[in-house]
């Protein structure tokens, strides 16, 4: 049997990238996937490429009723909810103070604000299930500070932050709370940072990447962490954040 | 079966009971080939008699020409070394103000030079066979303190380092290493002296404590089932990391 048969999985962020590749593995385990996503079109083709375990809906995190809404979706899809993989997030890559008041609310809103509602919206269908789950896609920018990524690592501790105090209060319901915290991924996300990081720190970024983590990440290597915090193999992990980066945040140099 | 670890081959320390006997079978039930070490032979006897394939070691980790042995008997057994697990560890119950130097020795020779060694010989095996996995068995005691195990923790928190250590150094060959920081679990070093604890901290009732701070005690097959995944290729970007796996007690602050 496959191992996530029979899961009911809600991913925001989904269209593309990191969520995505969440997606796609939980298909391949025989879990049932619903794809939010802000672009609603292509969560729709991501779903219709996954064939019939995999459903849609358009979803901007940052909406109350949005969330509420997917949640209801997936439990009128599946039957219901166990797995909520909170994904969805946006970059900014530029000097802290060069940032707009604009650019900083709309940033926490996705990254932070929509990780909370996320939580808010699919706890009760996630204890009804008797299996639930949550993974919240952090970063290593929620551990380490880095230049021009001030608001996105603010964002990304908050993760943290609200993953652990949601895993002690929701503890007593059997609910699991943990995050993820992925090193620089092989992404779109990471191709658009490029050529900023390059100028600012002043070293190619292949040569930047080979020191600190030899190679990119896959997003398959974090779908991987995700469905095993997913899955009952994690059945005492609750509240921790777990990083992976080739070894990036292990050395100072 | 998942067959995470098909043909992998392995060497547990402290195996022959408790957490290291655990992550053995785990190891083994998705097709590892073991070696089960342990400082009784008896208990590493036991546990390897029932893994298909498996062979048994003493190895007092202390011991630097033991340990070069262990790693050697595994590739002459199994032709290679894939993973090792460094998880011997023992612990005794007394205040800082009060240990002796042979006490913090006794931890810290087996609980951080054991390790130390078991990565030293691990390593060129590794190297040489083109890769591998180590999973060092820390603690969340490696973070923050509980009183009375100051040795203890402190030779943790000495693993939690040189992992990452190891990590940086030898990524390059292809070999991950990283930690599993666990709160306390049913066949560790704490519950089986919670009344020493009760009595020299003047607590009614240990057990209330832990379930107030993780809910319950931990089981050593979940400890092992995050040690197959960390050993597996479905982990192939984790390196240098600390996994805590503590029920939310390091979450809180109360």
């Amino acid at each position: 049997m496959p191992e996530l048969q029979g899961r009911k999985a809600l991913i925001t962020g989904a269209a593309q990238g990191i969520g995505l590749a969440i997606a796609e593995l939980f298909v391949e385990r025989g879990a049932q996937v619903m794809l939010a996503d802000i672009d609603g079109p292509g969560a729709q083709r991501a779903a219709d490429t996954l064939g019939p375990q995999a459903r849609a809906v358009r979803c901007d995190v940052t909406s109350a009723a949005d969330m509420q809404a997917a949640v209801d979706a997936t439990v009128a899809a599946f039957g219901s909810l166990d797995t909520l993989v909170n994904n969805a997030g946006i970059e900014i890559v530029k000097p802290l103070f060069e940032q707009s008041e604009e650019e900083f609310d709309r940033l926490m809103a996705i990254n932070v604000k929509g990780v909370f509602l996320g939580m808010k919206h699919a706890l009760g269908a996630l204890v009804a299930s008797g299996r639930g789950s949550i993974v919240n896609m952090s970063s290593l920018a929620g551990v380490g500070g880095a230049p021009l990524f001030g608001s996105y690592c603010a964002s990304k501790a908050a993760v943290i932050q609200l993953t652990r105090v949601a895993a002690v209060e929701l503890r007593p319901t059997g609910l699991r709370i943990n995050a993820v915290c992925p090193g620089f991924i092989g992404t779109a996300m990471v191709d658009r940072l490029v050529p900023t990081v390059e100028a600012a720190v002043g070293v190619p970024w292949d040569t930047l990447v080979a020191l600190k983590q030899q190679r990119l990440g896959t997003v398959l290597e974090v779908a991987e962490m995700v469905a095993f915090l997913a899955s009952d193999d994690a059945s005492w992990t609750t509240g921790s954040h777990y990083v992976l980066d080739g070894g990036l945040s292990a050395s100072l140099l | 079966m998942k067959n995470l670890l098909q043909d992998k081959v392995a060497i547990v320390t402290g195996a022959g009971k408790g957490l290291g006997e655990a992550v053995a079978r785990a190891y083994a039930a998705q097709g590892a080939k073991l070696v089960v070490s342990d400082l009784d032979p008896a208990a590493a006897r036991r546990v390897a008699d029932a893994l298909p394939g498996a062979i048994a070691v003493p190895c007092d980790v202390r011991e630097p020409l033991e340990v070069e042995a262990l790693v050697e008997a595994a590739v002459e057994a199994h032709g290679r070394l894939d993973i090792m697990v460094p998880n011997a560890g023992v612990a005794s119950v007394v205040p800082l103000a009060q240990m002796s130097y042979a006490q913090w020795r006794e931890v810290l020779s087996v609980n951080l030079d054991g390790v130390f060694l078991c990565i030293r010989y691990a390593a060129p095996a590794m190297i040489a066979a083109g890769g591998g996995a180590i999973v060092t068995m820390a603690s969340i005691t490696a973070q923050a303190a509980v009183p009375l195990i100051g040795h203890y923790a402190a030779a943790k928190a000495g693993v939690v380092s040189l992992t990452q250590t190891a990590s940086v150094e030898l990524r390059a060959h292809h070999i991950r290493v990283n930690a599993i920081l666990p709160g306390f679990i049913d066949t560790d070093m704490v519950k089986p002296r919670k009344a020493e604890f009760e009595k020299m901290l003047g607590l009614p009732d240990f057990d209330a404590l832990v379930v107030q701070k993780q809910g319950r005690y931990g089981t050593a097959e979940e400890v092992a089932k995050l040690a197959v995944f960390l050993a597996s290729p479905r982990a192939a970007f984790s390196n240098g990391a600390v996994h805590v796996l503590d029920g939310g007690t390091r979450a809180s602050l109360l």
